[in-house]
């Protein structure tokens, strides 16, 4: 497979190039076009209880497309729901990746996607939730992300703080602790940040250059009340 | 070229942020590190055990952590593999022992608090549960406490209304007079009262009569039809008032509306919730209260007719004979099941209670049932 990013920024779209027989799969919803080559197929990813787990507990969909070049090679066209930048990154087998619920689009079938338990620390207080995607394998990734994607590397023992908001995805040799953005906790929440992660390399961070739930916070209130 | 399966991550300068894959062999005198640069090439690199420094890392703590300084500067492995792990300790000479001891139990402490942390959370979330299986009844009683009257009168209201709309309402005549006498007569006794009761009398064939929060209630000329005395009807009338203020429509609707709405009236917010209970004003009309809830009203509804001085009597005697099996009367039935249990219950209650004289109506129930259209009554 090779893969194209058309129109980076904003509103991208992924070009996906299937050879005969090749197949990938990608987020339930994310196909916009395809070659009349390509099949469509719905699969629960890691069979019913893994898909049931994902979705219960990432809260990502039940079933992820598994677009199929059955017919002969084609193409594929993907876009993720929310506008914002993607990211085409090669797993090279070792390294892993935990990705927060709606950052994946699309994925070569050898790339393995399963729901992991965060600590309880990071559970409560990441923003992300007690389940994240843990993705490794080998292939194609793509990650999607609200605004753009930023990526940080980090070197062994270093460190950086990221607001627990705008984390996409984190290689697995990274390790965080979360705190407190400021030193009391009413600056803390004051200031607007709240909780932050502190990483410490190596590895690297995807973060996204927007906050989905400051976003939706902003746009609640244009949204008139129903009566 | 042959392939490398890398096992191990490289990191240092020189190599990308997110590690370079390689190879780790465990040898004799220490570790033969095979970075897969790209995929022609490949460097390799040997380090004796003197020199590594050993911990625990990476997100969950559970990689094996090996530093050196090599002659291109420091140099950090991220072993994940548990077989490159074990072969790695069974050959580490003893000076790294201890420090390999160190990281492995950072690792069962790691898994061990986690483990903890996620039993204590799985326990805390029974508890809730069972809590909530079992407490339902407890948080719906302090929910209800909590809305106001004036909430319930509009949400009652509204039900009311759109009932009435399509209904054929009997203003005047001697049936009305006659229950807006009983009304009164019952209301008087009731103490602080916080409702106004408002009683319609509707035309209908229907054998029923029904109460709904706030203090509306409906009788049809179907259930007057069927009395053969005022105190009939008046037991029905105790009745239904008993239920507007133990509240028990209100209590069904909390229960329906769930656990969500009830910790949102128990913790505040209420605006939000008005329109809910609204919606759920149309499915009051075909509410059906629960046994308990049944017997509460038919023990208040006695009360409050003995304190109002009709005799209950009639209330048994009604609710008995129309609970034997009747075409007619299913509607009656189906709202009100009525058990032997019940009314023995009843009559148990009422010989227990002082005796005072019955005072009787100042209409004539012979009558009122004529100005229905109703068969005049054959004495056994």
């Amino acid at each position: 497979m090779r893969s194209e990013i058309l129109y980076p920024g904003a509103f991208p779209m992924v070009r996906i190039e299937l050879a005969a027989g090749e197949h990938i799969k990608a987020e339930s919803g994310a196909m916009v076009a395809s070659s009349s080559t390509i099949d469509i197929e719905s699969k629960m990813e890691g069979g019913f209880l893994g898909a049931l787990s994902r979705k219960l507990l990432t809260g990502e969909k039940f079933f992820f497309q598994t677009l199929r070049a059955s017919r002969g090679s084609g193409e594929v066209l993907l876009a993720p729901t929310v506008p914002g930048e993607v990211v085409v990154m090669e797993l090279d087998g070792v390294n892993e990746y935990m990705v927060q619920k709606d950052g994946f689009l699309a994925g070569a079938d050898t790339v393995n996607i399963e729901s992991k338990m965060q600590s309880l620390g990071r559970g409560l207080l990441s923003g992300e939730g007690f389940f994240i995607l843990k993705i490794g394998g080998k292939g194609t990734l793509i990650l999607n992300s609200f605004g753009a994607i930023h990526k940080i590397e980090l070197k062994p023992d270093q460190e950086y703080i990221v607001d627990n908001n705008h984390l996409v995805a984190w290689s697995m040799t990274t390790s965080y602790n979360i705190e407190k953005a400021a030193s009391g906790w009413v600056a803390s929440f004051t200031s607007g940040e709240g909780f932050v992660c502190r990483f410490r390399g190596p590895g690297v961070v995807y973060i996204q250059s927007r906050n989905p739930g400051g976003f939706g916070a902003w746009v609640k209130q244009f949204i008139p009340v129903s009566k | 070229m042959t392939t490398i399966t890398p096992n191990a991550l490289c990191f240092g300068d020189g190599f990308p942020a997110s590690g370079t894959p390689c190879r780790i062999q465990v040898e004799g005198h220490g570790l033969t590190i095979t970075c897969v640069l790209d995929a022609a090439e490949s460097r390799s690199e040997s380090v004796v055990f003197s020199d590594l420094a050993v911990s625990a890392g990476g997100l969950d703590h559970d990689q094996l952590v090996v530093k050196w300084v090599g002659p291109k500067g420091e140099r950090t492995l991220y072993l994940k593999n548990a077989d490159v792990i074990r072969t790695f300790r069974q050959a580490a000479p003893d000076q790294l022992n201890a420090p390999l001891e160190r990281a492995a139990q950072r690792v069962r402490q790691v898994r061990h608090r986690n483990r903890t942390m996620w039993s204590i959370i799985g326990g805390i979330i029974l508890a809730v549960v069972l809590g909530l299986w079992f407490g339902a009844d407890l948080l719906v009683e302090l929910a209800v406490d909590r809305i106001p009257v004036e909430w319930e009168q509009k949400l009652g209201e509204s039900a009311y209304r759109d009932f009435l709309s399509g209904q054929e309402v009997m203003k005047a005549g001697l049936a009305v007079t006659a229950v807006e006498e009983m009304t009164h007569r019952l209301v008087e006794q009731i103490p602080n009262n916080p409702y106004t009761f408002e009683v319609t009398v509707v035309k209908s064939d229907v054998v029923n009569a029904f109460a709904l929060p706030g203090g509306y209630v409906v009788v049809f000329t179907g259930l007057m039809g069927k009395a053969e005395s005022g105190e009939e009807v008046a037991g029905v009338l105790g009745h239904e008032l008993s239920h507007v203020l133990q509240r028990h429509g209100l209590n069904r609707v909390v229960k329906q509306l769930g656990l969500v709405a009830v910790v949102s009236i128990v913790l505040g917010g209420q605006q939000g919730l008005a329109g809910l209970m609204k919606q759920l004003g149309v499915e009051l009309l075909t509410l059906k209260f629960g046994r308990a809830q049944e017997t509460e009203a038919d023990l208040t509804g006695l009360q409050l007719l003995h304190r109002a001085k009709i005799d209950p009597a009639g209330m048994i005697s009604f609710f008995q004979r129309l609970s034997e099996k009747d075409e007619g009367r299913k509607e009656w039935l189906s709202t009100h099941p009525m058990s032997h249990v019940r009314a023995e219950r009843l009559n148990a209650e009422l010989a227990a209670m002082p005796k005072n004289v019955p005072e009787p109506f100042t209409f004539d129930w012979a009558k009122v049932r004529e100005s229905l259209g109703a068969q005049p009554v054959i004495a056994p």
